[in-house]
């Protein structure tokens, strides 16, 4: 109802190009779905009606143009959801629960039994260590670039850790796997090569930015004269940290710990290269010292071999990523929000 | 509370009192201790200067040892001093509570390793804990700040200095802890003991130094959180000089280069009917490593030049695809939408494609995209995911640079009678531009060091020794319509990149490979640090410009 009254609303040029419009972009991406020869030759077509009606009417192509172009985050983020729930289908039939509270054996291609209890085991602890790691040490990080530093040090930190997280996922691993696991093994008796305390350690280090910058924007929000109050009350710069800017902007830092802790989620190349991805559970159950394998490395490190019913169950495991990684960053989302509106909208 | 004031009021004739320099002198002598050796025990724990390592007759583990005795010792010398008067400071009356439950924390552990460790303990050992925690704690909470602080924090910096002094913790010393399959010995356990406690000492120390109370607080917490930052710093510098220092031998291997003269270009001009040829000084140049790919004889340097060619496809074919849709979404968010439901949708959507994993864009594009673009891995497949993955990243650095044109120049635009699109293609684009280009350049230095996705679309052999021919064959004229051939370009081609490429190395074992695999890795740190560098760079310059 409001849909078509809003449609109502637009003028005559509007409508037909952004009817037309709509629906031969509809048609392209539909035959990319079923008949993906046929896509190009669509895509011409739209190319085409796109350069006429610009020559026509520019002012409301243009305005169609972008509006399509708003919705194609949308749209991607709508298929990456169904083709991993369609693809996620047959395992869970097959398996149903089991998949997320199965026992020995968790996970055997001979017999067909698939559960992720390992991979979400492993996950878990490194996204732990992940977070004990990046979360102090970001928010101090977050403190001295926004409250602490001289203006030089700030000039030299900030451009340092945006830096930082340049640095790619693999090399990390690759530092870990040649540097870290034999040190591990040869000095601390580690019995296997890898272990899962190296793997959440180093996505905790690159976790790190992520938890720096977010959490400088929460405490550069924090307005100033909230601060000059406490100054003026005659509190030490620390005393301001502590006991104002720290509590107003603690909804931000804590989305930016949230955004951090998807971050180490989701990563994966690092545990792919370090762990032994052995689909079994460390024993005992909480030494981060063994080696089981994370949801992303069960992916990284099966999907070449994988078929049928295997294939399905790593695409379960997306899924267990997915809902995770997408329930923090709605969380924080919703978070940084009450913030804002805590604050009053702008500084 | 009256001891303090009388204290400080008692001297306060005199601005610059002779024992308050002394306290600062000996209080920043040992925070300077206390940092040094810091600074020793982490180059001690890596193993860069092992622990049994001797210096001048004594190891260093009896020089840090001794350090943190000294320091231990110091701090709760200074704070008894300032209990007794001698120094001018401003104690409050309480340590505070954080201090105290970290110090509890602290003592906690030490009991609890004592218990358990060293007397024995098995089932008993959380008691030790809890009464040493709470001891500890409960001095640093409940007793003045200058006695408390320093005797709880003094105590447990000397305790560990003796613990390392003494050999109790030395050669023979091995520690497995019950359930995790770790064993600490000295060579590890002594720098780990060390590195605490030196961070511990040049806290209290740093407090001491400001005389405790709130300016004492603030400087201990400063001194942690520039530690902090510091370390940060040293961080990326390790890291980066680390690649450095190892791949820069095999990265360089092999380039030859010289300058000889010759031909440059030569011509038949008409009438005269002889050729003239232009000779000239020309460089040659070859660096193996970047020009040439892996060699499959087994002679000759092994070179990552297919691994670099896919690299740019894939980044060039992700900017195609990325840059216009997401600059347009970034358009319409903020010159068109009212903000309502829908740009929340847009808002929501663009976060989770920002957060969601890598390889989760991998699985999407092996079930969605390969079978429907040849049912092969392929260049186009990686082009589109990766596309997908700098999307959101296009979108909200085009939003923020988009926001922050002013107002003013829409509105001189609109006044004008200059209409709404012509004033965002005139006006309002140009001006964010600088922001735009910067959000893209960052963009791509991310997605170009990203694996998972185009390990599961995009990869095929693990050693590459040619480059994936995308373009065969160039622009020429024939003599059939339209008497132009255009050259044929496939992007549904297997290729490699370089993530991937030093990826395949690991996989395919380090052995031989490995020099191979640090010179791959640093030309990688190379491309996607360039990219970085160049992106914070153009945004600290051009948001100092806008400030201006």
């Amino acid at each position: 109802m409001s849909v078509a009254t809003r449609l109502g609303g637009l003028d005559r040029g509007m409508q037909l190009v952004g009817g037309v419009g709509t629906v031969l972009l509809a048609v392209t991406i539909g035959s990319f779905l079923v008949a993906p020869a046929l896509t190009g030759y669509l895509a011409l077509a739209f190319a085409a009606f796109v350069f006429i009606s610009y020559a026509v009417d520019e002012e409301n192509t243009a305005r169609f143009l972008l509006f399509v172009t708003t919705t194609s985050t949308v749209l991607i983020l709508a298929f990456i959801t169904v083709y991993l729930l369609v693809n996620a289908v047959p395992v869970v039939r097959e398996m149903g629960l089991y998949l997320l509270v199965g026992s020995d054996p968790f996970w055997s291609t001979g017999t067909n039994v698939y559960s992720l209890v390992p991979a979400m085991w492993g996950t878990f602890l490194t996204t732990i260590i992940a977070t004990l790691v990046a979360a102090p040490l970001g928010i101090a990080g977050a403190v001295f670039i926004s409250e602490v530093a001289p203006g030089w040090a700030r000039e030299i930190v900030k451009p340092a850790v945006e830096m930082l997280a340049g640095i790619p996922s693999i090399v990390y691993g690759f530092i870990g796997f040649t540097v870290l696991s034999p040190y591990f093994q040869g000095e601390l008796g580690v019995p296997q090569l890898g272990n899962l305390f190296i793997v959440g350690f180093v996505i905790g280090v690159m976790a790190l930015p992520t938890v720096v910058s977010v959490a400088e924007d929460a405490i550069t929000a924090v307005p100033g004269p909230m601060k000059d109050g406490a100054h003026a009350l005659g509190a030490t710069d620390w005393q301001t940290t502590t006991s104002v800017t720290l509590p107003t902007a603690f909804s931000g830092i804590s989305a930016a710990v949230l955004l951090g802790v998807g971050r180490a989620v989701g990563e994966t190349m690092a545990a792919t290269v370090i762990l032994a991805n052995v689909t079994k559970l460390p024993e005992p159950l909480a030494d981060v010292f063994g080696s089981t394998v994370t949801l992303t490395s069960l992916i990284a490190s099966q999907y070449g071999a994988a078929s049928g019913l295997q294939f399905s169950a790593l695409f379960a495991a997306g899924v267990v990523l997915f809902v995770t990684v997408i329930g923090f960053s709605v969380g924080s989302q919703l978070i940084e929000r009450r913030m804002r509106e805590r604050l009053g909208g702008e500084p | 509370m009256s001891l303090g004031t009388d204290a400080s009021t008692g001297s306060a004739g005199a601005i610059v009192t002779g024992d308050s320099s002394t306290r600062e002198l000996l209080s920043g002598g040992l925070v300077a201790v206390s940092f040094a050796s810091f600074v020793v025990s982490l180059l001690a724990v890596a193993q860069y200067v092992p622990a049994d390592a001797a210096i001048g007759g004594v190891t260093l583990a009896t020089v840090l040892g001794g350090a943190l005795a000294v320091v231990g010792l110091g701090v709760v010398a200074l704070g008894a001093g300032s209990y007794a008067g001698a120094f001018e400071t401003e104690p409050g009356q309480t340590g505070g509570l954080v201090s105290a439950a970290f110090v509890g924390a602290l003592w906690f552990a030490v009991g609890g390793l004592v218990g358990a460790q060293t007397l024995g303990l098995s089932l008993t050992w959380p008691v030790l804990a809890v009464v040493t925690g709470g001891v500890g704690g409960g001095v640093a909470l409940l007793a003045r700040e200058d006695l408390g602080v320093t005797l709880s924090t003094g105590l447990f910096v000397l305790l560990s200095g003796l613990v390392v002094l003494t050999g109790l913790v030395g050669p023979g010393w091995r520690w497995s802890p019950e359930g995790f399959s770790i064993t600490v010995t000295a060579v590890v356990g002594i720098p780990v003991i060390t590195l605490f406690a030196a961070l511990v000492g040049a806290w209290t120390a740093a407090r001491v130094y400001g005389g405790f109370g709130p300016q004492g607080r603030q400087l201990g917490a400063h001194m942690l959180i520039g530690t902090n930052a510091a370390g940060m710093l040293a961080l990326l510098g390790s890291i980066v000089g680390f690649i450095v220092v190892r791949g820069f031998g095999p990265m360089t291997e092999g380039i030859k280069y010289g300058l000889y003269w010759g031909p440059w270009t030569w011509f038949n001009p008409p009438l005269v009917d002889t050729w003239v040829v232009v000779e000239g000084p020309i460089v040659w140049f070859y660096w193996p490593f970047v020009m040439e790919g892996y060699s499959t004889l087994g002679a000759g340097v092994d070179g990552v030049l297919p691994a670099i060619v896919g690299t740019v496809w894939l980044v060039a074919g992700a900017i195609v695809f990325a840059v216009p849709l997401g600059v347009g979404a970034a358009v319409f968010l903020t010159e068109y939408a009212d903000k309502g439901r829908f740009t929340f949708l847009v808002e929501i959507s663009t976060n989770g494609l920002w957060s969601t994993p890598s390889i989760v864009y991998g699985l999407f594009g092996l079930a969605f995209l390969v079978p429907r673009l040849g049912n092969t891995n392929s260049i186009l497949a990686g082009q589109l995911v990766l596309g997908f993955m700098l999307l959101p990243l296009v979108v909200i650095t085009s939003r923020e640079s988009l926001k922050s044109v002013p107002d003013e120049y829409r509105d001189a635009s609109a006044a004008l009678g200059v209409t709404k699109w012509e004033t965002i293609k005139s006006v309002v684009l140009p001006a964010s531009l600088p922001g735009v280009i910067t959000g893209i350049i960052l963009g791509v230095g991310r997605i170009a060091g990203e694996t998972a996705p185009i390990l599961l679309v995009t990869t095929s052999s693990p050693f590459p020794s040619e480059v994936a021919g995308v373009v065969e064959g160039g622009f020429r004229f024939t003599s059939a319509f339209p008497f132009v051939a255009v050259p044929d370009v496939n992007l549904i081609q297997s290729s490699s990149a370089l993530p991937y490429q030093l990826f395949a190395v690991i996989g395919a074992g380090l052995g031989e490979n490995l020099d191979f695999a640090w010179g791959t890795a640093l030309v990688l740190l190379l491309v996607v640090m360039s990219f970085y560098a160049v992106g914070v760079a153009s945004r600290i310059y051009f948001r100092r410009k806008l400030n201006q």
